[in-house]
């Protein structure tokens, strides 16, 4: 089997978008979300980099690439900042201990 | 100039607004203090604008191809209003001094109050149809929160939420008429949309024109919505003279002048608005000559008067619908906030305990009185003026039973005035009320609106060259005071309507022994006092939405992987529509 550079990606986006949307469908643990979400904007990074060599602009997938690393690191950190408030406060990691706002 | 005088009365109310909060509820007299600065301020700002009234924009933000450029225009409609909403917002707040004195979370208060200054010039000065629709609904919310401002009173918050519900349902309607005319101009520009509505198709023009109609009807607590606005009288009486008479109320036929160049010719359009005047004109003026709540009789006459100036547009007369909706505003938040002097004083607004305090407060009958000869229409009051404009224009513009309706109106608008004077400062005390005269505060707002009352008529003529240079597509005839006067000296319409007055004068006067005939009518009044079945209807719609959103809850299971499944599935339903679809 022969497979073109183009059809890796295409392969290695749609497998890191599945492994990071699988995480965030079916763990409670606020660690794990965080970990699914930075392997689904793996997945996004990657497919704006094919999406630009597609194209034929290579430099504009890139800096959205660039871009998406830096926001997805501030949110990586944020949301492990709030990680550790919520088990300081509530006591668990568990996200369905987050639902006080419905009542 | 002009662009800086906008950006300022924009910004001087909401500046003030964070600053307010931001002090803190543990400093109320910096809290007054700042309010009032800040009011003056921007009350300053747009009167300095109306010598800078024009045709061009002035301010234009650029925000990218979608939607259009945000601009503001100091055209004569827009200046008019903006100079009205922030001089009797500063007069209120000026007030408030006084009434809010000893209150607790008076930064939330006066927070609300500027930032809904500032809005509401934002609305009438943008002429992009999406800022309108923002600024609509800000107003909207301030609303809401000052309505409910006493949030541990159960009525208060319920008739926020209905007035939130209510003028919501006008909103879709704004947003769907905006979006129709997007969608075929391809821009927001209401100036665009005037000068070419001819070239929609006829349907889609029906439509924006109905659906501004709908929102100018629930925004203004017009025939059918008009319900929300008596119940909106839980709200500090400042409020109320501010927001639920002088200017959010004043929203909607600002919305119908702005935009009537652009429907007049639309098949049934003006009859429909003409209707909706009426109506509401009519059945609010019936239900105020039975209420008992002193401010629900000025609520209702609100509604009354809002339906002669929506009135007046559907018959043509946008000049005269606009002065009225000034000499209104004036004389309205006076009557407004001289009850809000009143109720301080004594502590109730049931008109039944009143009477008889005119002897313990002068100052407050004085300014009362003269603001309800304004309301009754009697000369030469700003009432009577702007009444007959109207009621001139309609005669001459509007069918023919719609007048005669509308003099009728007039005739009862004198009977539940003078009812309502009297019932408060006259007759005998019908228990034992203790009133002191106003603060010095009240008084300087009080004093400077009752010489309001007694002079803005002088204005006609600049007010209405102002509209007739500035506003080339609504074709304003614009005469000079003593034209204005004489037209309205000559005229049959002033003396059928000032009899008519009379005769409702006369009726109050001689109300013992007409006592057969309103025995006669307690099957209209006990329906009145029902407001007709219209408060079922509109409860209805409030709880329809409630229980809609109700059942609409079980969806927010805040569990984030519900969610995420959610926005999965919104996803592969975009791709689905993106590959297979259009």
């Amino acid at each position: 089997m022969n497979l073109s550079p183009s059809m890796l990606a295409v392969i290695a986006i749609l497998g890191l978008l599945g492994v990071g949307f699988y995480a965030l469908l079916a763990s409670r643990n606020l660690i794990k979300v965080i970990v699914g979400l930075q392997i689904l904007v793996k997945g996004s990074m990657l497919a704006f980099v094919l999406a630009g060599r597609l194209v034929g602009n290579v430099t504009l997938g890139q800096s959205l690439a660039l871009t998406v690393i830096v926001v997805d690191t501030i949110v990586a950190v944020i949301g492990l900042a709030i990680s550790v408030q919520i088990r300081r406060h509530f006591g668990t990691l568990d996200v369905k201990a987050l639902t006080t706002l419905r009542r | 100039m002009a662009a800086t005088f906008i950006l300022l009365s924009i910004g001087i109310p909401w500046l003030g607004a964070l600053l307010v909060w931001w002090v803190g509820d543990q400093h109320p007299k910096l809290q007054h203090t700042l309010a009032v600065v800040f009011s003056v301020l921007a009350g300053a700002a747009a009167l300095a604008l109306i010598p800078n009234a024009a045709t061009a924009a002035a301010v234009t933000f650029p925000v990218g191809g979608l939607f259009g450029d945000f601009t503001f225009i100091p055209d004569g409609l827009g200046v008019f209003l903006a100079a009205v909403a922030t001089v009797v917002g500063s007069l209120a707040v000026i007030f408030s001094v006084n009434y809010m004195h000893g209150e607790h979370q008076l930064g939330r208060y006066y927070a609300m109050v500027l930032f809904f200054i500032g809005a509401m010039v934002g609305l009438v000065l943008t002429s992009n149809l999406l800022l309108v629709f923002v600024f609509w609904e800000i107003t909207a919310l301030c609303s809401y929160a000052l309505i409910s401002f006493h949030n541990d009173d159960p009525k208060a918050v319920k008739g926020g939420i209905k007035a939130l519900i209510i003028t919501q349902i006008g909103g879709v309607g704004l947003l769907a008429g905006a979006l129709l005319v997007y969608s075929y101009f391809g821009t927001y520009d209401l100036n665009y949309f005037i000068a070419n509505a001819g070239s929609l198709p006829a349907g889609v023009l029906a439509a924006a024109a109905f659906g501004f109609l709908i929102a100018a009807a629930a925004k203004s607590a017009q025939f059918p919505f008009q319900t929300w606005l008596p119940d909106a009288m839980e709200a500090p009486t400042p409020i109320s003279a501010l927001i639920h008479a002088a200017t959010m109320v004043n929203a909607g036929v600002y919305l119908l002048a702005r935009f009537y160049p652009a429907f007049k010719d639309v098949p049934g359009w003006t009859t429909a608005v003409v209707i909706v005047g009426m109506l509401s004109a009519l059945l609010a003026a019936l239900m105020a000559c039975v209420a008992t709540d002193l401010k629900r009789v000025l609520a209702y006459s609100t509604v009354s008067q809002l339906g002669y100036m929506v009135y007046a547009i559907g018959a043509g007369g946008v000049f005269a619908s606009q002065f009225h909706l000034f000499s209104h505003s004036v004389f309205k938040a006076l009557l407004f906030l001289a009850a809000g002097a009143v109720i301080h004083a004594v502590g109730t607004r049931d008109m039944r305990q009143m009477g008889a305090l005119g002897k313990q407060m002068p100052f407050v009958r004085a300014v009362f009185v003269i603001g309800a000869l304004a309301l009754a229409g009697l000369p030469i009051l700003n009432g009577f003026w702007s009444k007959e404009l109207v009621l001139e224009a309609g005669l001459h513009g509007g069918p023919i039973w719609a007048f005669v309706v509308m003099v009728f109106v007039a005739g009862l608008t004198a009977f539940y005035t003078f009812r309502c004077v009297y019932l408060v400062f006259y007759g005998e005390a019908r228990s034992h009320l203790h009133g002191h005269d106003a603060q010095t505060a009240m008084k300087v707002s009080l004093g400077l609106l009752a010489l309001g009352t007694l002079t803005t008529w002088l204005l006609v003529g600049p007010f209405g060259k102002l509209l007739h240079d500035t506003l080339p597509a609504h074709e304003i005839h614009a005469l000079p005071l003593g034209e204005v006067a004489l037209e309205i000296f000559t005229a049959p319409a002033t003396y059928i309507a000032l009899a008519v007055i009379a005769v409702g004068l006369l009726c109050w006067w001689m109300r013992d022994r007409l006592a057969g005939l309103a025995s006669a009518l307690t099957g209209l009044s006990r329906a009145a006092a029902d407001s007709f079945g219209f408060e079922a209807v509109n409860r209805g719609i409030v709880s329809a939405t409630q229980n809609s959103a109700e059942a609409l809850r079980v969806t927010q299971t805040g569990l984030l992987n519900w969610n995420v499944l959610g926005i999965l599935a919104g996803l592969v339903i975009v791709i689905a529509i993106l590959a297979f679809g259009a």
